[in-house]
């Protein structure tokens, strides 16, 4: 925006020039020309007199009659017609309507109602104003300050873009029929050719407003004028933020513009707008600078005496002057400010006191509109109906008289986001989950912090078995040492805490819901809730047909309830006006009657008419659950955090310590946690996660269930399959069509059956589950995959600004919790839910979604961020690419994965080197003190306690983007550092991130192997320094090593999950399985969104869960595509590389190619995932930061795109031209395209490694191979004669055999190609 | 140039030009770098910027033009793979072939720059290759002539056969034995990738040439 250039534009063009002569000039001509005019139009006329004489009046706004009959009856009786306000010459201004900030600059003034003139020509006498005051009390007032304010200052943008508007309606009418002598109306001063296009809009309005306005519409076209403002400055992008911004500047420029200004915020009328700093005081306020050239002498003094005392930053500082005024603050105008700063709660309430004239205006200004349900869902809409007042007029007028008429609900910003999210309990629920590990994760670090933390429980437990094994004398010491999984579930959670402290409540059937009434709502028009409920049952008899679903993994925590729901929420046509408020928990009397959980209020009220409604109270929740947590922790911090008040305690080892029995353990936490938290908790005991929580479900209600290993069988056979996890409605439909129901039935079904109907992978999971197998190991950090943050309630936009500036308050909601998370994510995936094509406008539930479609688009930054703006951008892009129908949008999420600069996770479990690296990381001394000495990097030492993203800061802040990742990866302290205390999210499990994601991760791996694994030769041969740090590394780690019971307490690699590593988990491999692709078909028929799939394992079931069905199918089809496609890929990998590469080689390669055509970001899995950790052994210099490969790979261009449509929305002029012409990237070793890096990473490659691994060659040979079908053999060639030149002077004569196998694949691959060989010189 | 507009500009013809133009210079400065002809024949010129060898022969020269006038069409409608420059030895067995390796992205965009400044620079690159790669090059035998062959894609032949372009100046399906030498190594000169077109120029020499 050329702000600069608009503000030269206003101040010199002006016309204002010294303010005062031409003003001046002009205002006599005007009377003049009124004086011309006079006689002229009283001879006209005929009736004319003077009872006006000595009266001059100043219309101000909208008036009645207009201000342009009241100029002509001044003309016929005598008086005189200001069209600028003069403070000495006017005698009376006339208005309807006035703007608070009016109200207070005119309080010196008689103003008075048009209909004072019309009254007063009717009696043929000049009546007395008073009783036509506008405001009664006005005359008891004599405040002397009547400011004005030098136009020039008000040049900002955004809000101050209303200041343009109101003063250039002053000028236009200046202009106008007044004169028409006076040739063209003068564009104004304030018109700005070069002024920013966001305040184009609004004056382009306003000069179609103006020209009425000689007539006064002062006080209505400020109205408008008030609501363009906020339309306006939601416009930019940057919504609030950018506000403040404009804010900021607009404060620097009032300081630096001091000069001849007054702060004046007078009011006088109705309005008093309670400014809460999101707009100043000056904002609101019409600059009658136009008025007062000839008041010009003593209101400079006056200003110069008012402004002072006035702060101008901080309106509600400013004196409120009238009142009884005050409290007219209509609700709107609120809002308004509400939508324009996130602080809400700062303004007065709104009390009605309708006492003037103004009471029409405002009347359908502040709508009488039934309350909503629940509050928050009332800010949302109050908000909304602001957010849609865009800077167009039309606009405003039509959403207000929408407001008044229907409870309109409508897509907010600003504050709502968050006040969405302070009253979802979807929200809360979920995030606590996250908190609840982070808060297992703080104590595990406490714990490594203090050396061995108090375990108050476990105490307990000794002293319990103590008593008892002194009274028993030979208590059988605990047998075999068998795992023990417990399973703590707080028995109907929200209801147990909700009547904790009412006891009239126990016992009788209770349900949490956010509907406190009778559970009948008024049908609201527009909705159609039969036509839903069509519509998922439809759906629902859809998926029960259809079988040849490929298995699709439903991971709903509870099947049955939802089905149930569908089915008791079955409404016919007189339950339809039923509350539709779900109920998130009812007690167990509550579901005796039939009630389930997610049942709507008013269908379960019919069900059950004593049901007793009880609200949500999340403070409480939160308490009891962090009671519940600590009771645990007491106990043991083996804990995984499952929600808020479920968790698993892995219990092997406490109960070997202690020696008490599950059982024993189990009663003791549960009294604990009754005693603590007054509510009652059940256990399942098992000896693993699958089998603890089916024996939740026997324990179940407040009770406790060992399953017993010899008891499994039975008890698992028992079970419907439904009740295993994964298994959800449509598998379990299913299955039901193979005739099986139970477990029992499931073992029947052979392995092979199972992996052909469900793919191989689900398959083997079923097989495996109903046997009661389960190697999942407790997880007591966890790595967060991705933060979002979506909303689908209440999204009713108007228009692509609307859209765009919640996208912008999206963003920073995402910000806020990535931040909170010290996370950074480098895609960002826009969900949207669209209303399906033919789906009643307004769904069944109030401000609810309906039916939609899902569609989501995302986009890999080029750099990992956390910034709301970028996010925003790039969210806003996405958005304009989807090209979608904003008023059908009924939901929107902000999603950002590959997450980084979290806790270094270390790479997956990979082929060999997965158990070097368990051996190192197991090694890794436990405390944190000794980082710095391996901290390779010179600049920044890591701090021990750095938060996650902390290391990347110190250089991030100042060097800016790409090098975040460089200076990490080298700050990235040698595997030490691993043991760090911050685990916030997650460590020790297998980082479940996509390729992409564990290719940046194993760039920050670098490590020093044990002494036995590096050549002495090669050590030597490093600079000194270099071979000192290594040294001392190893040293460290002799230390480190003679320290007991460091590897079993490593968090990062808990005992059992390193068993799981060594159990032959499926069969599938570990390797990466490389990049599969995802297509999701949408609409906008472009190349949908490709995604690269984790592997199975790394998916989170609750995500899963938590996925529109539609995404479900999609991912279990992937899924099941790239199954049936691995064998092959683990075959060539298993054989010796020497043996078959030769022909595979060229097939590996065209199948790659099919992938990369289909997606020109990804790469298939990085060679440089490979490449690099063989890389590393000798640890790569500190004094050489950033191998280049990674930077290359780090800053490609910014941005990456992923599908075409955003990709074009990047590019607008570059469209689909560029990415047809670039089917496919260059081929790239490790990342690396360009020759240099190239050189570089193989130099690296050959002169820290003593001896190459066979994947590396691989990768290399890959490379070349790529490189003679990209046509590129000039590469080729200077690649293969760098590498003759390093391999064969390597000492090693392994580097000359590996040159030559290199050459030799790459011969026959260019032998096949071109018929001839390379020669090689 | 700068008022080309997408409209008016057939992209392929403008390549065709550029590259006809290009191969030309090329053939002259391959003729003149292997030695096939006595170096008396050849001038000194400047073409990219680069002194070049051309050839004054009027019948020499009239041959290569007339050859690329008939490859030109082809190059528009990219249906030549490679033009490939073949030196034969006495007994027109193939001892070098000079493997212009062409192809074109399946959509073409043009920016005045891409065509004038990049395009030019790569293929000033590229002949500089050419006249410095006698270093990597063995010496040819005495006596050795040179033909022009063009390989094209799919049934451009057939096209090629039935219209003549020029007159009297008819096309042939290539001899075995100048395509295919036995014992070939590949020597990879140069490779060009811009926005109209891509080609690499690599050199397949005959492992023995003087037998």
């Amino acid at each position: 925006m050329s702000r600069d250039g608009w503000r030269k534009k206003a101040s010199s063009d002006d016309g204002w020039g010294g303010m005062g002569g031409y003003m001046a000039a002009k205002v006599c001509k005007l009377e003049e020309q009124f004086q011309l005019d006079a006689p002229r139009e009283k001879q006209k006329e005929g009736g004319s007199s003077s009872i006006f004489s000595g009266v001059a009046i100043y219309v101000n706004g909208y008036t009645e009659p207009s201000a342009d009959e009241l100029r002509r009856l001044m003309m016929l009786h005598g008086g005189q017609f200001h069209v600028y306000y003069s403070h000495s010459k006017t005698t009376h201004i006339i208005a309807t309507n006035l703007p608070n900030s009016k109200i207070s600059q005119l309080r010196s003034q008689k103003v008075v109602r048009p209909e004072w003139i019309t009254d007063s020509i009717k009696a043929g006498r000049q009546l007395s104003y008073l009783q036509y005051q506008l405001y009664a009390k006005q005359k008891g007032l004599s405040f002397p300050s009547v400011c004005l304010r030098k136009l020039d200052q008000q040049e900002l943008a955004g809000a101050s873009g209303h200041h343009h508007s109101s003063s250039s309606s002053v000028v236009c009418r200046e202009g106008l029929p007044v004169k028409p002598s006076r040739g063209p109306p003068k564009p104004s001063h304030a018109s700005p050719g070069a002024g920013p296009p966001l305040l184009q809009e609004p004056l382009a309005e306003q000069s179609q407003v103006s020209p009425r306005p000689v007539s006064s519409d002062a006080a209505h076209g400020h109205k408008e004028l008030e609501l363009r403002v906020n339309g306006s400055l939601q416009n930019p992008k940057g919504g609030g933020i950018r506000l403040n911004g404009l804010h900021g500047e607009d404060q620097w420029e009032e300081h630096s513009s001091t000069s001849g200004r007054a702060k004046e915020s007078t009011l006088t009328n109705g309005h008093v707008h309670p400014f809460n700093g999101a707009l100043k005081p000056t904002d609101m306020s019409l600059h009658p600078g136009g008025l007062t050239q000839e008041a010009q002498p003593e209101q400079r003094d006056s200003m110069s005496t008012v402004s002072p005392e006035r702060s101008p930053y901080y309106g509600p500082r400013t004196p409120s002057p009238i009142p009884p005024q005050q409290p007219r603050v209509s609700p709107v105008t609120q809002h308004k400010h509400n939508s324009d700063s996130p602080n809400t709660q700062r303004q007065v309430p709104p009390p009605a006191s309708p006492t003037n004239q103004n009471a029409s205006t405002s009347s359908d200004l502040t709508p009488a509109r039934p309350h909503p349900p629940d509050q928050g869902s009332r800010g949302v809409r109050l908000n909304g109906s602001h957010h849609s007042s865009g800077p167009s007029h039309n606009h405003t007028h039509q959403d207000l008289s929408d407001q008044s008429g229907k409870p309109a609900t409508r897509g907010a910003e600003g504050g709502i986001i968050s006040e969405f999210y302070s009253y979802s309990r979807l929200h809360h629920i979920s995030t606590w989950r996250s908190e609840f590990a982070e808060y297992v994760n703080s104590l595990q670090c406490r714990r490594r912090a203090t050396g061995g933390a108090v375990f108050s429980g476990k105490e307990r437990l000794k002293k319990l078995r103590a008593q008892r094994s002194s009274g028993l004398s030979s208590m059988p010491a605990p047998q075999v040492r068998q795992s023990c999984i417990l399973h703590v579930d707080m028995d109907c959670f929200f209801v147990s805490v909700g009547i904790r402290h009412r006891p009239d409540l126990k016992g009788k059937p209770v349900a949490v819901t956010s509907n406190r009434g009778p559970g009948r709502v008024a049908q609201r028009p527009g909705a159609n809730p039969q036509l839903e409920f069509q519509y998922y049952q439809h759906k629902r008899n859809q998926h029960q047909q259809k079988d040849k679903m490929d298995g699709d993994l439903e991971m709903t925590p509870s099947p049955e309830d939802i089905d149930e729901h569908r089915h008791g929420n079955g409404m016919d046509q007189d339950q339809a006006s039923l509350s539709m408020a779900e109920i998130a928990s009812c007690s167990y009397e509550a579901r005796q009657a039939g009630v389930k959980n997610g049942m709507f209020f008013g269908q379960a009220k019919k069900l059950c008419p004593e049901l007793k409604a009880v609200p949500y109270d999340f403070q409480a929740y939160k308490e009891v659950a962090l009671v519940m947590y600590e009771t645990l922790a007491s106990f043991t911090h083996h804990i995984e955090a499952l929600s808020c008040d479920e968790a698993l305690l892995d219990a092997t080892a406490l109960l070997a310590e202690v020696g008490v029995t599950p059982d024993e353990l189990a009663s003791a936490i549960r009294a604990d946690v009754m005693e603590k938290t007054g509510c009652s908790a059940s256990v399942g005991m098992g000896s693993n996660i699958l089998l603890a929580r089916m024996a939740t479900r026997r324990a179940k209600p407040e009770g406790q269930y060992l399953l017993r290993s010899e008891d499994v069988d039975d008890f698992i056979s028992d079970q419907a399959v439904t009740s295993l996890p994964g298994v959800g409605r449509s598998m379990g439909s299913k299955l039901a069509s193979l005739g099986v129901t139970s477990c029992g039935d499931l073992q029947q079904v052979s392995m092979a059956r199972l992996q052909r109907e469900f793919g191989p992978r689900t398959g083997q999971t079923l097989f495996r589950f109903c046997r009661g197998l389960d190697d999942r190991p407790v997880r007591s950090e966890k790595e967060r995959k991705s933060v979002s943050a979506e909303m689908n309630y209440n999204i009713r936009f108007t228009k692509v600004e609307d859209a765009e500036s919640f996208l912008s308050n999206l963003s920073m909601e995402v910000q806020k919790r990535l931040q909170g998370a010290g996370l950074k994510g480098r895609r960002v995936t826009l969900k949207v839910m669209m209303r399906k094509p033919g789906a009643p406008v307004e769904p069944a539930k109030y401000g609810g979604h309906g039916i939609c479609d899902n569609l989501a688009r995302s986009v890999t930054l080029g750099k990992a961020t956390d910034s709301g703006q970028l996010i925003a951008q790039e969210a806003i892009k996405l958005f304009h690419a989807m090209r979608l129908e904003v008023s059908d949008m009924r939901g929107v999420g902000l999603q950002v994965q590959l997450l980084d600069g979290g806790p270094q996770v270390q790479a997956p479990p990979q082929d060999s080197r997965c158990s070097i690296r368990d051996l190192l990381l197991a090694r890794r001394p436990p405390h944190t003190n000794n980082t710095t000495i391996t901290s390779t990097s010179s600049s920044t030492p890591a701090p021990s306690t750095a938060r996650p993203d902390a290391d990347a800061m110190p250089s991030g802040s100042s060097s800016g983007s790409s090098s975040n990742q460089d200076t990490r990866s080298s700050s990235m302290p040698p595997p030490t550092s691993f043991s760090d205390p911050i685990p916030s999210t997650s460590k020790g499990e297998p980082p479940p991130h996509t390729p992409n994601h564990a290719r940046s991760r194993l760039n920050l791996s670098i490590e020093v192997p044990s002494p036995s694994q590096v050549d002495r030769s090669v050590l030597e041969a490093l600079p000194p320094e270099l071979r000192q740090q290594v040294e001392r590394t190893w040293s460290r780690r002799e230390e480190n090593e003679e320290q007991p019971g460091a590897s079993c307490s490593s968090p990062v690699r808990p005992p059992p999950r390193a068993s799981a590593c060594a159990s032959p988990p499926p069969p599938e491999p570990p390797p990466p399985p490389g990049t599969l692709l995802l297509q999701i078909p949408n609409q906008t028929g472009s190349t949908g969104i490709i995604l690269a799939l984790p592997d199975f394992s790394q998916v989170d079931p609750e995500v899963f869960a938590a996925l529109p069905k539609e995404l479900q199918d999609e991912l279990c089809s992937a899924y099941n595509r790239r199954e049936s496609a691995q064998p092959q890929g683990t075959e060539v990998k298993q054989k010796n590389p020497l043996l078959q590469l030769k022909q595979p080689a060229a097939g590996r390669t065209k199948r790659r190619y099919k992938k990369r055509d289909a997606s020109p970001a990804k790469k298939g899995p990085s060679p440089l995932k490979r490449l690099h950790p063989a890389t590393s052994p000798a640890k790569s210099s500190p004094s050489k930061p950033t191998p280049p490969p990674f930077r290359l790979k780090d800053d490609p261009s910014g941005l990456k795109t992923e599908n075409g449509p955003s990709s074009s929305s990047m590019k607008p002029d570059v469209p689909e031209v560029l990415s047809k012409f670039t089917p496919r990237p260059a081929p790239t070793l490790a990342g690396a395209s360009e020759l240099s890096d190239i050189r570089t990473l193989l130099r690296e490659w050959v002169t820290t490694i003593s001896e190459p691994m066979e994947e590396d060659i691989l990768q290399v040979v890959k490379y070349c191979t790529e490189l003679v079908e990209d046509k590129d053999l000039e590469k080729l060639d200077i690649i293969i004669k760098y590498m003759k030149r390093l391999m064969q002077q390597s000492v090693e004569s392994v580097w000359s055999m590996a040159f030559d196998f290199i050459v030799d694949n790459v011969q026959v691959v260019v032998q096949q190609t071109y018929g001839s060989t390379l020669k090689i010189t | 140039m700068a008022t080309l507009t997408r409209q008016d500009l057939n992209f392929g013809q403008v390549v065709a030009d550029i590259l006809c133009e290009f191969l030309e210079v090329a053939i002259h400065l391959i003729l003149y770098v292997r030695e096939v002809y006595p170096s008396g024949i050849f001038q000194k010129r400047k073409k990219y910027n680069v002194p070049v060898q051309m050839s004054c022969h009027p019948e020499l020269n009239q041959y290569i033009q007339d050859t690329l006038h008939c490859v030109k069409p082809l190059i528009e409608k990219n249906e030549a793979e490679k033009v490939v420059v073949v030196i034969m030895d006495k007994e027109h067995h193939a001892v070098e072939r000079f493997v212009f390796e062409i192809s074109q992205p399946p959509l073409l965009s043009i920016s005045s720059e891409t065509l004038l400044s990049h395009v030019e620079q790569l293929l000033r690159a590229v002949i500089l290759k050419i006249s410095v790669c006698d270093a990597v090059l063995d010496n040819n035998p005495p006596g050795c002539t040179f033909t022009v062959l063009v390989h094209t894609r799919e049934a451009a032949t057939r096209n090629m056969e039935k219209i003549q372009v020029i007159k009297d100046f008819p096309w042939i399906v290539a001899d075995e034995q100048e395509v295919h030498m036995q014992g070939s190594r590949l020597i990879p000169l140069k490779t060009m990738t811009s926005d109209i077109v891509k080609m690499q120029l690599y050199v397949e020499e005959r492992a023995q040439k003087t037998s």
